[in-house]
């Protein structure tokens, strides 16, 4: 049975945990819950994302052609699946961090999130000032 | 998670019964969660107690895997899965 890195008692983590998670010591509980915390804020970003995506090729068949309804519903989904498998690497990593005490690792996600963004954003422009009144 | 069922739910009758593996899939992890709420509560309240919490790796991994397989399963329907009339 592997040892906990506290006390040297047996480890509660369970198998899965400690082989995920090995070395360093366990940090502030407060930020083990901080972290988590931030783990489902990215969650239910990706989850609006996904709504969304489903939401325009579901509700915008009127407004948007087929081609343009396509990208941007696929767009977003492909964010929502980037920022969701992203935010639990992001947390994993801030989590090994706090255990061994080093610098907490910049997110990745936060720039896919912001060019995705802009993205949509921009092709959205470009259709409203194209579109013929 | 049960918004998104919701949102999926405008899917049903233009891309059939393959949308309800999506629906049914976001509500059964909506209740999941909803089910293991209170136990992951006290277990954070014993750990700020005992000043000491082990990550809780599995139920993190379970919900972003949802949310991926979702979306990879959205992008499956907009892309592959024809219209119905």
């Amino acid at each position: 049975m592997p040892e906990d890195s506290n006390t040297g008692g047996p480890d509660a983590r369970g198998r899965f945990t400690s082989r995920i998670l090995r070395g360093g010591t366990e940090p502030d509980p407060r930020f083990t819950l901080a972290n988590e915390r931030t783990f489902l804020a990215w969650i239910r970003t990706s989850l609006a994302l996904l709504a969304g995506g489903v939401a325009v090729e579901a509700f915008m068949a009127d407004l948007l052609g087929p081609g343009l309804r396509k990208t941007i519903a696929v767009l977003l989904l492909v964010l929502a699946l980037v920022i969701g498998g992203g935010s639990f690497f992001r947390w994993l990593n801030v989590e090994r961090a706090m255990r061994s005490k080093t610098p907490l690792p910049l997110p990745l996600i936060a720039p896919v999130l912001a060019i995705g963004g802009a993205l949509v954003a921009a092709i959205m422009v470009v259709f409203v000032i194209a579109r013929p009144a | 998670m049960v918004a998104a069922a919701a949102v999926f739910l405008r899917w049903l009758p233009h891309h059939g019964w393959f949308v309800g593996t999506l629906v049914g899939g976001a509500i059964v992890t909506a209740l999941a969660i909803n089910v293991t709420q209170k136990r992951r509560f006290h277990r954070a309240v014993r750990g700020i107690n005992q000043e000491s919490m082990p990550p809780n790796v599995g139920s993190t991994a379970a919900v972003a895997a949802s949310v991926v397989i979702l979306a990879a399963l959205g992008i499956y329907t907009v892309l592959f899965l024809p219209l119905q009339p």
